[in-house]
């Protein structure tokens, strides 16, 4: 069984800051591969220790993107593709989904694609859907379990006000919800490892997209802080008595209490 | 060709989409198709603002198997802008057809415009730090989700309906066992007033201190991701957050929440925020209205007392 679990490095949130005037400053982010995906990465490799899963991972991400491939095969695949473009700074779904799409072909349709739910930067919830819809192969979304049997999927889908178990037939692509699994803490051991093990870097040229497939759909005009607008009124004179009976006598000028 | 469609695979969603779909048309001087399965709907649809309804007909009971043949009806018709409920079924369904129609997607718009012929949406991004507003290419997908807009109002408005035989996709896939998820009191997504539980709680024993104030209240109990998915304390499906459940009470009180960004983006919809917690730096303060620093142990019997 192959397995090619997705993935992508992105700014760490905690460390991004917003400006006075609501300018969006990264320039303090660490980056990381996306936490979603880490579930995605895990799932793969608990396949590759439990069925004996031979999982690569793939990548689309600027020349920045190279650092994360260490710590993406330290999480368990053996191998790693890289798409290095500087595209992906300026990508959508409708882009990421074609450029995933066109070298998980060059590379061989494997029986399982993963993903996790969405990014942590753009969540934008689609690539691995479109990625199955490109493929023309099933996609199961918001997956809390798997259980593989001969050349079948069995997964269970958490979607809101139901579950329900879906099987499906290789190839299928899979898009993990967090709670699907813990993913590990590489070991020392398992980092060394992961120095040694082969990176190969696809170059957009040689996918065979065409400018269309390459330019995104929707014009982003502006990605602004949001504003919270709270009247955050802290109680700190008096006791704590005191301070709950300012709370309440708010609450209750609100209607609330 | 153009115009606005709608579609939802719940019904009292669509009704929701109507709301955002008639400003649009307003503005855009468009007419309003919905894609449903159920005649029965139809009328109700009508009333409250379709000019046509497509009824498709079929028993296929996995709704995320129609994305090829909505997929099929949208590239005849050609619309502007083609408005999905975002349930998740709805979305991976929207990622589908957008991949078929290669056109472009926005999930989890929280507003949509139109002006002249342009039109925009707002969505959330780096867990909800940001606000990211794009303009829509023609034809693009947007969805929105449950609650994002009430129902449409009923009205005297006239339409027509046209019922479209389908032949389902062939079958790869087999569904089974579908269980509604029982929420062990109501749905946090719907309650007028939550009381939230974090990582501020020593253990699960001060669960009982958030117990006695939603009693008091008369609120549910949600919590955030670590609450339910390290600590077990409450079911997943209790846990308020950006990849959780989505909430808009008139009454938000946390206790022990320290206010990640995930988290602020599922409550921050909440019409009173308050927060209670011994970090007087919490992020959470930010995102409230009212916050008291100290320790929950001591601040939360008063204010269950006090609410009296």
């Amino acid at each position: 069984m192959k397995i090619i679990v997705c993935y992508k490095w992105v700014p760490d949130e905690q460390d991004i800051k917003i400006a006075a005037d609501l300018k969006v400053d990264m320039s303090m982010a660490k980056w990381k591969i996306s936490e979603y995906d880490k579930n995605a990465i895990e799932e793969a490799a608990l396949q590759a220790e439990n069925n004996a899963a031979e999982v690569t991972c793939l990548t689309f991400g600027t020349s920045k993107a190279k650092q994360s491939l260490k710590d993406a095969l330290s999480r368990g695949p053996e191998k790693a593709y890289w798409v290095n473009d500087a595209k992906a700074e300026n990508t959508d779904g409708f882009v990421t989904a074609n450029i995933l799409a066109a070298a998980i072909k060059k590379v061989g349709i494997p029986d399982l694609i993963f993903f996790g739910e969405g990014s942590e930067d753009s969540y934008g919830q689609q690539v691995g859907p479109r990625v199955a819809a490109l493929l023309d192969i099933p996609a199961l979304t918001f997956v809390t379990k798997t259980a593989v049997k001969d050349d079948a999927i069995t997964t269970t889908r958490s979607i809101g006000n139901c579950t329900e178990d879906v099987t499906a037939s290789f190839p299928a692509v899979v898009c993990m919800l967090p709670e699907i699994n813990k993913p590990r803490i590489p070991s020392l051991k398992q980092v060394l490892k992961a120095s040694k093990k082969p990176v190969e870097e696809i170059k957009l040229a040689d996918l065979g997209l065409s400018d269309a497939e390459l330019t995104v759909k929707n014009k982003v005009k502006s990605i602004q802080g949001f504003v919270m607008n709270r009247k955050n009124k802290l109680y700190q004179d008096g006791s704590s008595a005191e301070k709950v009976k300012a709370l309440v006598s708010d609450l209750a000028k609100e209607g609330l209490a | 060709m153009a115009g606005i469609y709608i579609y939802s695979e719940e019904q009292p969603v669509t009704e929701q989409l109507l709301t955002a779909g008639k400003t649009l048309a307003n503005s855009l001087n468009e007419k309003i198709n919905v894609i449903d399965f159920s005649e029965q709907d139809s009328e109700s649809f009508i009333k409250k603002g379709a000019d046509h309804v497509l009824c498709l007909k079929s028993d296929h009971p996995w709704p995320e198997s129609y994305a090829q043949i909505i997929a099929d009806i949208l590239k005849e018709k050609d619309p502007t802008v083609v408005l999905i409920g975002g349930t998740l079924r709805g979305k991976t369904t929207a990622s589908i057809i957008a991949a078929k129609l290669q056109t472009g997607l926005v999930n989890n718009a929280f507003a949509i415009e139109g002006s002249g012929s342009v039109i925009e949406t707002k969505r959330i991004m780096y867990s909800g730090i940001a606000v990211c507003t794009e303009e829509l290419c023609h034809g693009s997908i947007v969805t929105i989700e449950p609650r994002t807009f009430d129902a449409a109002q009923d009205s005297d408005h006239q339409g027509d309906t046209e019922n479209i035989d389908i032949q389902p996709e062939a079958k790869t896939i087999t569904v089974g066992n579908v269980c509604p998820i029982v929420h062990q009191d109501n749905d946090i997504a719907t309650a007028e007033k939550l009381v939230c539980v974090g990582r501020g709680l020593s253990d699960q024993n001060d669960m009982k201190l958030a117990e006695e104030l939603a009693e008091k209240l008369h609120a549910q109990i949600c919590c955030t991701r670590s609450v339910a998915e390290d600590y077990h304390w409450l079911t997943t499906d209790k846990y308020v957050g950006l990849s959780g459940a989505k909430v808009k009470p008139n009454l938000y009180i946390s206790m022990g929440v320290s206010g990640q960004v995930q988290h602020v983006a599922g409550m921050r919809d909440s019409k009173v925020i308050v927060a209670v917690d011994t970090n007087e730096n919490a992020p959470i303060f930010a995102a409230a209205d009212y916050g008291i620093v100290g320790d929950l142990h001591e601040i939360i019997p008063l204010l269950t007392k006090e609410l009296g």
